[in-house]
């Protein structure tokens, strides 16, 4: 649609990443102003990255790990938004519903994700039940609080047609609630889904046995700069895939705003 | 539809299938602990297959009428009822069109349309036939697939009044349908409303601050001030309409040079800035209005 006004933003920013690599190259390759003890140069980094990719770093080859981060952050996201997305609505529909539920929620919404490890681990210990339950808890509020703003947000003029025009309950619910607050539940997906991994990699660097978590943290106790890059790119990488799987998901759930 | 007869008094007992009938109705809102009135003591009815329109200035309460009719809002005094029913909450039997059209954006104008519809059992044949109907009266053809974002305001009106006609509700409510419409299509749809009126007539009551607009589509205009609410008087149109043969124009600005237009306009227009004081030749003053 915008393609005009899109091209140029994504050239500059094309060029700005093409400076980076350059300045990259200068600083560490060319010049040594970096030592390769505080940070790889670019061929460091590319041999860390067959290494791991060839042979395995960790106990386990790159996409070992990835995946095995991946499925952690979406059983957690999953199951958050699964309980937290009908528990939104729920609240902003009913005053009964958010009478029940705010309270409780205004209290745990300001603890922070990470702050639910040590209890987890407490609880679940440092296998991947206690990663999943920290995720979820770092899912689960964004996806109550959007969809209930989403529910808030449709114009009351809106629910008043849908009653005048005589539907029942449950046409309320699936044609107006849910499509009304759409847009804003898909808002709180995408901020759930970026908690999701902030939470997974602090949580493997506490402790695992795999995942990009896991290989920093390994990285880190080997003093080794490039691998620690590697992992990071790859967090950035695979984080970057679900948005966009997210994004693929938004843009079929929501024909209207493409049209 | 005689206009000399009572009709509060009418309507209080034995009203006709769809009349609208507001019975010393008040309703106050309450604020910080205070509550003051938005209307006060309203009386008038709406007869069967009659069109009524009110005006008055924002915050008159003409809007809070409309609501109570569609059982939106409920008096804190006296009774409105529809069809001899007391109105206790929404339903398809009284339509509601919205000056914000309320179109589900995430529907298509076909969607749109069907909404109401399918609460009805209706087989799909004949709810197919309904809405094609509904489209071609309201020229929306070739536009069933678009949603809403993508067609003009006076588009997106016309799919709100096919999605409530296609009901055949007993009763249309119109809140100041055409207020966000610019002047032009603004015209437009009025000339269509009173053509679709005379084909299909329905009980309407029809919100308007525009007093042209009222004296040009109602059979009947109530004339209300502000602070509280209340019916300053009814003024009788459709005498003169018939009288005066307005039918015979198809353009509104033509009605609106004839001199009874200009005469009545100017008359509602001295109500509204309460200029003169209420009189009995041509209005059917009911029991509680201009109390």
């Amino acid at each position: 649609m915008a393609h005009d006004e899109r091209r140029r933003p994504v050239w500059v920013g094309v060029a700005t990443f093409a400076v980076l690599i350059v300045a990259w190259f200068a600083l560490t390759t060319w010049t040594s102003t970096i030592g390769p003890g505080r940070f790889p140069s670019p061929r460091e980094a590319f041999d860390a990255l067959r290494q791991i990719w060839v042979q395995g770093y960790a106990d386990a080859r790159l996409p070992v790990h990835a995946l095995h981060s991946a499925k952690l952050v979406l059983l957690g996201f999953v199951a958050a938004v699964g309980l937290g997305v009908p528990l939104g609505l729920a609240m902003g529909w009913s005053r009964t519903c958010e009478a029940f539920a705010n309270p409780t929620f205004l209290l745990l919404r300001p603890i922070p994700p990470l702050a639910w490890i040590p209890l987890a681990i407490v609880w679940l210990g440092l296998g991947d039940a206690a990663k999943v339950l920290v995720i979820w808890f770092a899912a689960f509020v964004p996806a109550v609080i959007n969809s209930y703003s989403g529910v808030r947000s449709i114009e009351p003029h809106l629910v008043e047609a849908a009653r005048t025009l005589g539907v029942s309950r449950r046409r309320m619910v699936t044609e107006v609630l849910i499509p009304g607050a759409l847009p804003m539940i898909f808002g709180g997906l995408r901020l759930s889904l970026q908690a999701c991994w902030t939470t997974l990699v602090a949580a493997e660097l506490i402790g695992a046995i795999a995942g990009l978590g896991h290989v920093l943290y390994q990285a880190s106790l080997d003093l080794f700069p490039a691998m620690i890059v590697v992992g990071m790119v790859a967090v950035a990488v695979t984080a970057a895939l679900m948005t966009i799987a997210l994004d693929i998901v938004e843009r079929r759930a929501m024909p209207w705003r493409r049209a | 539809m005689v206009a000399t007869e009572n009709p509060a008094a009418r309507g209080a007992k034995g009203s006709p299938v769809s009349a609208i009938v507001f019975d010393h109705v008040s309703r106050e809102f309450e604020r910080d602990g205070t509550s003051f009135p938005a209307l006060s003591d309203v009386s008038f009815t709406v007869q069967d297959r009659e069109f009524v329109a009110i005006v008055g200035p924002s915050g008159c309460g003409k809007t809070t009428c409309l609501r109570m009719a569609a059982g939106l809002e409920f008096p804190t005094a006296g009774t409105v009822t529809v069809g001899s029913r007391p109105v206790t909450a929404p339903g398809p039997d009284r339509a509601v069109v919205f000056q914000q059209f309320a179109l589900f954006p995430w529907k298509t104008v076909h969607e749109n349309i069907d909404f109401g519809l399918r609460s009805k059992s209706l087989p799909e044949k004949a709810r197919r036939e309904r809405i094609a109907a509904a489209v071609a009266m309201m020229g929306l053809q070739g536009y069933e697939s678009a949603f809403p974002h993508q067609l003009s305001g006076g588009m997106q009106q016309r799919v709100a009044i096919a999605r409530s006609y296609v009901l055949e509700p007993d009763v249309l409510l119109m809140d100041e349908p055409f207020g966000a419409l610019d002047a032009q299509t603004r015209v437009v749809m009025q000339e269509e409303l009173i053509k679709l009126a005379r084909v299909n007539p329905r009980t309407v009551l029809f919100i308007t601050h525009a007093v042209e607009e009222a004296v040009y589509l109602a059979d009947r205009v109530v004339v209300m001030t502000r602070r509280p609410g209340r019916i300053r008087e009814i003024v009788d149109v459709l005498p003169v309409r018939r009288a005066e043969r307005w039918d015979r124009f198809d353009r509104s600005e033509e009605v609106m040079d004839q001199e009874s237009f200009v005469h009545l306009r100017t008359r509602i227009w001295r109500l509204l800035r309460g200029e003169q004081q209420p009189e009995g030749t041509v209005s059917s003053s009911t029991g509680g209005s201009a109390s």
